[in-house]
């Protein structure tokens, strides 16, 4: 068996259309350039996927890239981005998920796999120890992903799997591509893509197991990162709640979608969804490969009408869109994250259409005639009905299964309750009640309406008080914290004002995206504790201990921010322009309970953000001289 | 005094580091299929529960050793291989009933747990304190509740 030091040092390609198969050597600039996972999927998709390409024709490609790091006790170092051309955005696509699939993939010998064409009947992929094999998946092609699931799993024991669900086959745009029975590559339709390809699951297998470089530098290093996490003031509280720990304090400062961002929290929102709440339902705490802080939670519905569920779940953000964005019941909640794993669907951009269709419903939009059903906030049958119907593209639910962007310009009246930013629904963050860098980054995300390519590693949730409106957000935190940040001197001194207690949030949010492209190249969780206390630095250790390439922490920084502008490209490619990084019009006319957006603010703070990036302010294009500095051109 | 490493499967969350622990630190690759220490999965039910040499006191893998290479050390309680005499017949695997033994394919050899030599790795990166390495007798309701908990599952 071959041994491997740091990558498994194979991309795999696969041709549906032609049934062909081919393996090719991972090059060494690759891995200095690009480093892996979103790195990977950044140049391959903007290499092969032409300019205005069909999202879910045969010339789109999906991309699994497998961070770095996975395959090593790297704290968290378990995660795969998956990227394409995306059905809802018709930008650069891609979303990122952790638990198993990427350590079984590079132990089955690939860094990559890259998915291209279309398939005449449905198949699916099967990867053991370097053999590949295109099957035929007549037997689940139309189970639901669970059950698809039991029938793989039972056939390869100890294998891992990534698969769509009916709302994928349906090519529901923005159907999600599911990773075992809990996780998913969610966000941005991939799902659909590989629906389109009638490519049911990739079935991984491996054993090949990878080295270290050097070993006992490696095993110290990433003994020191486990004990940096542990360090963090996150750590306890993730560790016992998840990610639920933002939910309470973002509903105090109305900084919550409630009912489609009508307003900023609901009023029995604190009583309904506390912890004790939470606990009652949860037990145990679930991991994915090499975590330590292990946020996700086994939860049984004990009681009620979804008497005898149990699963993993309890994730904030599906959680706060139904409960909060649809004003489902706790209990309800779980149910729909059930359906949305069974049926392999994207539950922030399914609860955002939902509460699209009960707003459209209560203001008349849409007919109960239409519906086939009434449709109220708070309605969980109704809710739930309407989710099925999406899944399986029924009646309105065809409509909407388009996503928010397109079902509101189909439905006469309906644009202006589309939730979505570059045709992606947002999240559960209301901007109005807390302008961060969070906000500043749904605009300047590259996949569009979405919270997770930028959060400042210093995150606050204690303030939402804004004395410098849009330009900054308070730091709050003392000396040592700021002093422990793992960032370059000059930029700290720069983004964090510790006299005024103020982080600058443009110049933040270009910090923070390129840090957390970092992570999802090398395949680390960006948690807070994680983003918190690992920086460049240590990473840089670790990689190079890991792999054997010598790259400093600025080098890696810059490989991240190569990838950004990769991404960038492409949108722009595809013709995104400045005016497309808008939130909708609700937010610039509406207070939702607390301030209405300032237009001109935002085009200024959105000025300075291209500035720190080294783009041009008027265009917010990459200038030629970025483009030069970072080998692009 | 004899010494154990005690699992209670309740806490751990499936997370692997100690199967990476025992492979990077016993074998300097990183590969499940490696450790000296396995954990069966039952996602569906959320269920994790580790499996790791228990250090038998009669040990049927000696029993079923067709080379006599295994013993016990009865100063430690560790279970022992002599790898020389041994031809990786694999009989000892079967004879095992917590699946414990685990076939190197790098050595091309069985191999059991021997708790690092003190030293349990995987008990160190274990981080909810799913594993313990510690003295039997001070902790024998531990150990029964671990393994009624084991006993009472599907």
């Amino acid at each position: 068996m071959r041994k491997s030091i740091g990558y498994a040092g194979l991309i795999l390609e696969v041709d549906l259309s032609e049934q062909h198969l081919r393996v090719r050597e991972l090059p060494d600039d690759m891995c200095r350039g690009y480093l892996g996972g979103i790195g990977f999927n950044a140049r391959i998709v903007y290499d092969q996927v032409p300019a205005g390409t069909d999202p879910l024709g045969p010339d789109n490609v999906l991309v699994f890239g497998v961070g770095a790091m996975v395959g090593s006790p790297f704290p968290t170092a378990s995660r795969t981005e998956v990227s394409a051309k995306s059905p809802m955005t018709g930008l650069f696509g891609t979303s990122n998920s952790g638990m198993f699939f990427g350590i079984q993939l590079k132990n089955a010998g690939f860094d990559a796999l890259v998915i291209k064409g279309q398939s005449p009947t449905p198949v699916y992929l099967l990867i053991e120890d370097g053999s590949v094999n295109i099957l035929g998946a007549a037997e689940i092609w139309g189970q639901d992903s669970w059950a698809a699931l039991d029938i793989l799993k039972n056939k390869y024991p100890g294998a891992e799997a990534a698969l769509i669900g009916p709302a994928g086959e349906n090519r529901v745009r923005f159907a999600c591509i599911e990773n075992s029975y809990y996780d998913a590559w969610a966000r941005t339709g991939l799902g659909a893509v590989m629906g389109a390809k009638k490519l049911k699951a990739i079935v991984v297998r491996g054993r090949q197991g990878l080295s270290p470089h050097r070993t006992d530098s490696f095993i110290e290093i990433a003994w020191k990162a486990r004990q940096l996490i542990e360090s963090s003031p996150f750590f306890q509280p993730f560790k016992s709640y998840g990610s639920m720990n933002a939910a309470m304090p973002y509903g105090s400062f109305k900084a919550l979608n409630a009912h489609n961002f009508n307003r900023g929290c609901l009023p029995d929102w604190k009583e309904n969804f506390a912890r004790n709440k939470v606990e009652e339902l949860t037990k145990g705490h679930i991991a994915c490969q090499s975590c330590i802080i292990a946020c996700a939670h086994w939860v049984e519905i004990r009681e009620g009408p979804y008497q005898g569920l149990k699963m993993k779940d309890m994730e904030v953000t599906p959680t706060v869109s139904f409960g909060s964005g649809c004003g489902m019941s706790l209990e309800a909640c779980v149910k729909a994250a059930e359906m949305g794993q069974r049926y392999g669907m994207d539950m922030v951009s399914a609860a955002s259409v939902m509460a699209m269709a009960a707003e459209m419903f209560t203001r008349g939009t849409i007919t109960a005639e239409e519906l086939g059903y009434e449709l109220n906030f708070g309605d969980d049958v109704a809710m739930l009905r309407l989710m099925d119907d999406i899944a399986h593209r029924r009646g309105l639910g065809d409509i909407l299964a388009e996503g928010a962007k397109l079902a509101g310009q189909k439905i006469a009246g309906g644009e202006e309750y589309a939730m979505h930013i570059k045709g992606l629904e947002m999240p559960m963050i209301d901007p109005r009640g807390r302008f961060s860098t969070w906000s500043l980054g749904m605009l300047t995300n590259v996949r569009g309406g979405d919270h997770l390519r930028c959060r400042n590693p210093i995150e606050n949730l204690r303030y939402n008080e804004n004395k410098f409106a849009y330009q900054k957000e308070r730091f709050g935190f003392d000396q040592k914290m700021y002093e422990a940040l793992d960032m370059p001197d000059h930029l700290k001194k720069k983004a964090i004002d510790l006299e005024a207690d103020t982080t600058d949030i443009a110049i933040m949010s270009r910090w923070a995206e390129d840090l957390i492209n970092l992570f999802n190249a090398l395949g680390v969780c960006i948690r807070p504790p994680v983003e918190h206390k690992i920086g460049p630095t240590i990473l840089a250790e670790a990689f190079t201990a890991w792999t054997g390439m010598e790259m400093t922490a600025e080098e890696l920084m810059c490989a991240a921010e190569r990838i950004w502008n990769v991404m960038k490209l492409f949108n722009l490619r595809e013709g995104e322009k400045t005016e497309d990084s808008r939130f909708p019009g609700r937010f610039y006319q509406e207070d939702g309970g607390a301030v209405k957006l300032d237009e001109q603010q935002i085009t200024r703070v959105l000025r300075q953000y291209y500035q720190a990036r080294g783009w041009e302010p008027d265009s917010g294009r990459p200038s030629p001289e970025k483009i030069k500095e970072l080998g692009l051109d | 005094m004899n010494r154990l490493i005690i699992i209670d499967s309740n806490k751990c969350t499936g997370c692997g580091l100690c199967q990476m622990a025992c492979s990077i630190h016993r074998n300097g690759q990183c590969e499940a299929s490696l450790a000296r220490i396995l954990i069966y999965r039952d996602e569906k039910a959320g269920i994790f529960i580790p499996m790791t040499c228990r250090q038998c006191t009669d040990p049927p893998c000696a029993a079923a050793c067709l080379m006599n290479v295994i013993s016990k050390d009865y100063e430690t309680g560790i279970t022992i291989r002599n790898l020389e005499g041994c031809i990786s017949c694999r009989v000892c695997q079967v004879a095992c009933p917590f699946a414990a033994s685990i076939f190197n394919y790098l050595q091309e050899r069985v191999e059991n747990c021997d708790q690092c030599g003190g030293d349990p790795q995987c008990v160190k990166y274990c981080p909810y304190g799913a594993l313990k390495y510690t003295d039997l007798t001070d902790n024998m309701d531990l150990v029964r509740d671990a393994e009624a908990k084991r006993r009472l599952l599907p």
